[in-house]
């Protein structure tokens, strides 16, 4: 575990400038929310009343505390510790959470991460305290109370906590002082406790805590993301910002996560790219694959249109790619265009483009549904699901169907049909008048009542579809709304057209 | 004089300039001779062919999107296709009736005319796709000649069907109808024409269309009636191997397509 203490409000250290402090309002009061090390050394502290603080020093310079900027910081600073570790996990106000297990060989041990870590934030100019622990508790004591940037063994964090005071404990303010009044001024007096009348006299809280910096109880943090053992990353000598450069890293960086994937014989549908610019800003871009696949060339030519619209500002130091939806492609070969003829997969690529460019909802291909209703028998299927088990209904080639089927009918108005039921000899569609030459019908298409409440079931949901010929040739699709009624005239509508 | 060996290298030279120095992608045999012959020997592959319709079809364009899938259904039986749409109105079982397979068939709604050109440039160029039929409602010389070029990287056929969208301009003013120069290796005008069902027998009979050959590179213009013999009456697996149109006749000089008469609605 990696803490990153950012006290953000402790900023401008520069050489004996000015007490300096933030100011809130509380409940009416003007109170210190924080104060700079110099005006710590003037026994300022916070929470003292603003007034009782000028009172004591009047040359002191505040500014108005912002919360929500600090906390948006905060969690800009958690997006830029992605290049350490795909697991960060906030501690507000002013603390992150870094999950560096198995990521630290990276750099080449813990030390050197630390070190790199320490480089990269004062370049940021920002005061801060590291520790590493096993557990997230210790590592927030070591980085708050303990000395700067140590690094606990593993199992060997009981003596590093042992002289520091309750309050690394993560304690409430009162019990850490309550603690304090007792006469336990170490974690060491305190753990020697018989526990269960420390929890009566602390309460259950002080004994959880204990046991978390210990590593005798487990602590869940909220991850900002959740770990994927599928990462890599890549990070440059120099940083790079042409186009060509970013789809070239692009592709680098999906070789490496690729031949992780290989190795394992899986496969992702899912890809996250992240750029990391030198001022800490994170540009993503996401891609979707309709088959897992693991083809870097492939992921590159998806990524490529994508790069033209980011912005690289002064330059992108590192690029991480995580692989989201694993699965296992064993039998299936890396290199999908490889033979269009002996594979049906060889689609995928282009389905891959048009989905990612348009938006997967507007790719499909037509699907049969077991229903009657012209409008519902076809649906949209992902174009890349096999087709239909065998002996599943397809569409009847033999009933004679529109290629062209309109969402909505059309009505159709001036309808001359001799007697009731037979077909109409004249209808005006779109203002133009159709005598009809030769008719076949009704075929008749009644509701599905097995679907819906049979107290819904009406006859006025009956469709006579009659397939009609107009003196030109022109072919269309009628249908009588429900059943014939002498006293009301009979709707006629237009559901498609044959060609 | 006539050196028969020269006469045939400058016929080679010929249609070599005639189709524009291309490869030869093979070529579609229709089933009918004279049609074969007026295109050169069968519809070219490999080229992007142009379909429109008159009138109200070229708005419904319900003639022409049945025509291509007569014309493009022996494609779709040996690589995928893919239809290109701006209006989501094409329905797979009426295309499974006239013999073209929609289970190989990737449907894409495109949002306007730009976007479906480059879906379709970008679906010719595609790997194990045999044709692309395009809704569009022009085809620009330039766009038409990137559709060319798309056309042959991998041979695939492109198909163009001209359709105005519903309920917009027909065209801004002062816009040329055709498209000067068009880089389409065919012109084809489509309509339905009346059906004749066989003797004795009621309903209509099986589908025919009125179609124009209006442009061809090294070919000829012609008009013929075709007919979907098969259309509604065959399963989709029993497929022979011939193109599902047929010859009805040839219309010759005739007026091809009444023209289309204006009348008020009594």
């Amino acid at each position: 575990m990696g803490e990153g203490n950012r006290g953000g409000v402790e900023g401008a250290a520069a050489a004996s400038p000015p007490p300096f402090a933030l100011i809130e309002t509380v409940g009416g009061t003007r109170r210190l929310a924080a104060v700079s090390l110099e005006a710590a050394r003037l026994r300022l502290y916070p929470g003292q009343k603003a007034t009782d603080a000028f009172a004591r020093v009047p040359d002191l310079v505040t500014a108005e505390a912002e919360p929500q900027a600090d906390a948006a910081a905060l969690a800009e600073l958690a997006g830029w510790c992605v290049r350490f570790s795909p697991a960060v996990a906030l501690d507000p106000p002013d603390g992150l959470f870094l999950d560096v297990e198995g990521v630290a060989h990276l750099w080449g041990g813990e030390a050197q991460m630390l070190a790199d870590f320490r480089a990269r934030l004062a370049r940021d100019g920002l005061p801060f305290r590291l520790a590493i622990a096993d557990t997230p508790g210790a590592a927030w004591a070591l980085a708050h109370f303990g000395a700067d940037g140590t690094i606990a063994p593993p199992n060997g964090q009981a003596a590093l906590l042992a002289p520091l005071p309750p309050a690394a404990l993560r304690l409430e303010a009162e019990t850490a002082a309550q603690i304090e009044r007792l006469g336990l001024r170490r974690l060491a007096e305190l753990a020697a406790l018989p526990r269960a009348p420390l929890a009566r006299r602390f309460g259950a809280q002080t004994l959880t805590r204990l046991d978390q910096a210990l590593g005798r109880a487990a602590e869940a943090l909220t991850f900002r993301r959740p770990p994927t053992p599928w990462f890599a990353r890549l990070a440059f000598a120099e940083p790079i910002s042409a186009p060509q450069d970013m789809a070239r890293v692009a592709v680098d960086v999906a070789a490496r996560l690729c031949a992780q994937l290989e190795a394992k014989d899986q496969g992702a549908r899912r890809f996250q790219l992240c750029y990391h610019r030198l001022d800490g800003k994170v540009l993503s871009l996401n891609v979707g694959l309709s088959l897992a696949g693991r083809d870097p060339l492939r992921l590159g030519k998806l990524f490529a249109p994508k790069i033209e619209a980011l912005d690289p500002g002064f330059g992108i130091e590192v690029v991480t790619l995580t692989a989201d939806q694993v699965e296992a492609t064993a039998a299936r070969q890396a290199r999908l265009e490889a033979d269009p003829q002996t594979n049906d997969d060889g689609l995928a690529p282009l389905v891959d483009r048009l989905a990612n460019r348009l938006g997967e909802a507007r790719l499909w291909r037509a699907e049969a549904v077991e229903s009657h209703l012209p409008e519902l028998a076809a649906a949209r299927g992902h174009p890349l699901t096999k087709g239909p088990l065998a002996g599943a209904p397809g569409w009847s080639p033999q009933t004679p169907r529109p290629v062209r089927l309109f969402r909505r009918p059309e009505p159709v108005e001036g309808v001359i049909a001799l007697t009731p039921d037979d077909p109409p000899s004249q209808f005006c569609w779109r203002g133009q008048v159709h005598r009809v030459r030769r008719a076949e019908g009704p075929e008749r298409i009644a509701e599905e009542w097995w679907k819906t409440d049979i107290d819904a079931v009406s006859v006025g949901h009956v469709r006579d579809y009659y397939r009609v010929e107009d003196q030109d040739g022109g072919r269309f699709w009628l249908f009588r709304a429900g059943l014939y009624a002498p006293e009301q005239p009979a709707k006629w509508w237009l559901h498609g057209v044959f060609g | 004089m006539s050196d028969p060996r020269r006469l045939a290298a400058v016929r080679a030279k010929v249609s070599a300039l005639e189709t524009g120095g291309r490869p030869d992608c093979g070529r579609l045999g229709l089933g009918a001779p004279a049609v074969d012959a007026a295109l050169g020997g069968g519809l070219p592959l490999g080229r992007w062919h142009e379909i429109g319709g008159e009138g109200m079809e070229a708005e419904t364009s319900a003639a022409p999107a049945a025509f291509t899938a007569l014309l493009a259904a022996p494609l779709a039986r040996r690589g995928w296709a893919v239809w290109v749409l701006r209006r989501d109105d094409l329905w797979a079982p009426g295309l499974e009736g006239l013999g073209f397979p929609p289970e190989r068939l990737i449907q894409v709604c495109a949002r306007d005319e730009a976007e479906a050109l480059g879906v379709m440039e970008d679906a010719l160029s595609a790997a194990g796709v045999a044709a692309v039929v395009g809704e569009v409602e022009a085809v620009g010389l330039t766009a038409g000649r990137r559709l060319q070029l798309a056309c042959e990287k991998r041979g695939a056929t492109g198909f163009v069907i001209r359709r105005r969208p519903f309920g917009g301009p027909s065209l801004p003013k002062g816009a040329p109808r055709e498209a000067p120069g068009s880089a389409a290796a065919t012109r084809w005008r489509v309509a339905s024409a009346p059906s004749e069902p066989p003797a004795g027998e009621f309903g209509l009979g099986a589908p025919r269309f009125a179609v124009a050959l209006e442009r061809c590179r090294g070919g000829r213009p012609g008009a013929w009636l075709f007919e979907a013999k098969s259309a509604f009456s065959q399963s989709g697996e029993t497929w022979n191997g011939t193109h599902p149109l047929r010859l009805v006749a040839d219309l010759g000089d005739r007026q091809l397509a009444p023209a289309p008469s204006v009348r008020r609605v009594a």
